[in-house]
């Protein structure tokens, strides 16, 4: 307090004394400063503007001239099946996955702290299937899935007399797939992200616990899981934040298909603004999806600051 | 039963039952790998097990046009160019607010806080346009243009990192006669090179990954990322699943590689983000 107050009076003396110099000082990190000012507003600022101006209008990305149209294209969304159906599913699948990792990634994470033989082997591999592309993850796993003669999967179930599944051809099946090759790719990479703060849980906590005749279930539900709400609030965080963003594995695992089924949002925002030339659509849906990411970013946040002041 | 001993049957079974259920999840992998030595036909007769007859002529037709060794080519060119511009701009960004803390400087550090909640998919049509206007799209120039955006995820990384070096340092620094640049170049970005290497590796991992936007801004064959290609070696050879399966190969060795040797920074990566949340 004293050091902060004498600091404080100090600076004010120097600062009478040495405008100039401050004034030197603060033009010189307006130089480090200018890159990312410069990047920031050339793919940042400017395009965000011109998404929400042109989404007023009936602009078709290459014609001079366009005409107003109020909110027209945002009333025009809700009445599109194919990007209802993006909305719907992008929704599905941020929520799902989210949830489904995070109940599988920490019991993973737990037994992978515990002591067994050829640990460090299932720790890489199971990290490793986050690792590659998600755009290769779906490709491949559209060959299992399929159902020409590459489709392994209906042929692993035939031997167990399961009859063939419609995988990639029903809208259902479909949703299933891509959640499933989505959790199955990112379970790992998660757990690797709780196997890191759960080794800064102190041992004696545990230690203690035992000693008090708590059991295996008490420990994990009394010490480890609260212990692990900080990394649970990131997790989730990246789970959520990925979701919403999600396009290239239902784009390369489906296709968005069939019909709607696995239509995404960013898929919808490609195809409309520079596939179909409907521009002032794909500005509206861009509009929307950024208010929508920042909707529940903030909600988010706001629920793990909650959550984490509780549990401390 | 002895408790260790209850500690070893314990210890026993878990082996079992995480090792398997490891082996069952890289059963996907294992399959790519072991159908990029078979013929179409051994393929279909036998998918999951070892060929009958091991055969490389998958991988001599997988180079045969050349095509793959250019897109390795280009996402390297790509990935390399645009990894040490973002270090570069996210680094001197922190710097600058670390430095000299001003109005200025704190709104910067706001709105960059707010650039992270929006998705590039918001801004791609506009930018799609820009590039157009400029000559852009189709190129890889253009492509690092776009990964200049990363830019602010690096300056978060960083800035968190910097936070913790002692303010002493850039007074003592400040009183030796050093200026802001000095200070940066010789102090600074030495101080600070183990979130810079789980930075860049981070970013690479991102860069090289990337499909949607070689797949929006990019069409013509020389211009391919890796990631690209596979995706359009599935049209091109529809039904001839090795080589497909053999240019994926081709694909995540380089990845896997990358992977053995940066698992490390990988995980501080992952624990470096987090802190910044």
């Amino acid at each position: 307090m004293t050091a902060a107050t004498i600091g404080h009076a100090s600076a004010t003396t120097k600062h009478k004394h040495a405008s100039s110099s401050l004034w030197a000082e603060n033009l010189s990190s307006l130089w480090f400063l200018l890159p990312i000012i410069i990047v920031f507003s050339i793919l940042t600022l400017i395009p965000l503007v011109q998404s929400f101006f042109y989404s007023l209008t009936d602009y078709d990305g290459y014609s001079t001239t366009f005409n107003f149209v109020g909110v027209s294209n945002y009333v025009a969304i809700f009445k599109d099946p194919s990007l209802l159906s993006a909305l719907g599913f992008t929704l599905l699948y941020a929520f799902a996955t989210t949830l489904l990792v995070t109940c599988f990634a920490i019991p993973l994470a737990v037994t992978l702290n515990k002591a067994m033989w050829g640990r460090s082997f299932a720790r890489s591999l199971f990290f490793f299937l986050g690792v590659p592309a998600q755009a290769i993850i779906g490709l491949i796993w559209q060959y299992i899935f399929s159902p020409l003669g590459s489709g392994v999967m209906n042929k692993v179930l035939a031997v167990f007399g399961i009859p063939n599944v419609p995988w990639l051809a029903d809208d259902n099946w479909a949703r299933f797939c891509v959640i499933f090759v989505a959790v199955w790719m990112q379970v790992g990479w998660h757990a690797t992200l709780y196997l890191a703060y759960l080794q800064t849980i102190p041992a004696d906590l545990y230690e203690q616990a035992r000693v008090d005749g708590a059991n295996s279930r008490q420990q994990f539900f009394h010490i480890t899981l609260p212990q692990l709400i900080p990394g649970i609030v990131v997790s989730m965080f990246l789970l959520m934040t990925g979701g919403l963003k999600i396009y290239d594995l239902p784009y390369t695992l489906t296709g968005g298909g069939p019909g709607y089924s696995t239509n995404t949002l960013s898929q919808a925002i490609i195809l409309k603004g520079i596939g179909q030339s409907q521009y002032g659509l794909g500005s509206a849906l861009s509009v929307l999806f950024t208010l929508a990411c920042i909707i529940v970013i903030a909600a988010q946040t706001g629920i793990a600051n909650a959550v984490e002041k509780r549990f401390q | 039963m002895t408790p260790s001993q209850r500690e070893l049957v314990k210890k026993i079974i878990r082996t079992i039952v995480v090792l398997a259920l490891a082996l069952i999840c890289a059963v996907p992998l294992y399959y790519v790998l072991i159908s990029s030595f078979k013929t179409s036909i051994d393929m279909i007769k036998n998918p999951l097990g070892l060929p009958a007859r091991w055969t490389f002529d998958n991988y001599k037709e997988a180079f045969a046009d050349g095509t793959i060794v250019r897109a390795f080519i280009n996402t390297l060119i790509v990935t390399v160019v645009a990894v040490a511009l973002q270090v570069l701009i996210g680094s001197m960004a922190a710097f600058g607010v670390i430095y000299k803390k001003s109005k200025f400087t704190a709104i910067v550090g706001g709105v960059l806080m707010v650039t992270f909640a929006i998705p590039a998919q918001a801004t791609m049509l506009p930018l799609y346009r820009m590039e157009s206007d400029f000559g852009l799209v189709d190129s890889l120039l253009g492509l690092i243009v776009l990964y200049m955006g990363s830019s602010v995820f690096c300056y978060f990384l960083i800035v968190g990192y910097m936070k913790s070096l002692p303010q002493e340092l850039f007074e003592a620094a400040k009183i030796d006669g050093a200026g802001p640049w000095r200070i940066y170049y010789r102090i600074v970005l030495p101080l600070i090179t183990p979130i810079l290497t789980t930075v860049v590796v981070f970013q690479v991992m991102g860069t090289w990954n990337d499909f949607l936007l070689p797949s929006v801004f990019l069409s013509s064959t020389e211009n391919q990322t890796v990631v690209l290609q596979v995706y359009n070696a599935v049209q091109q050879f529809s039904t001839n699943w090795p080589l497909f399966m053999t240019i994926t190969v081709l694909a995540l060795v380089p990845v896997f590689i990358f992977f053995c040797f940066c698992q490390k920074w990988i995980v501080s990566g992952l624990v470096a983000g987090s802190v910044k949340g």
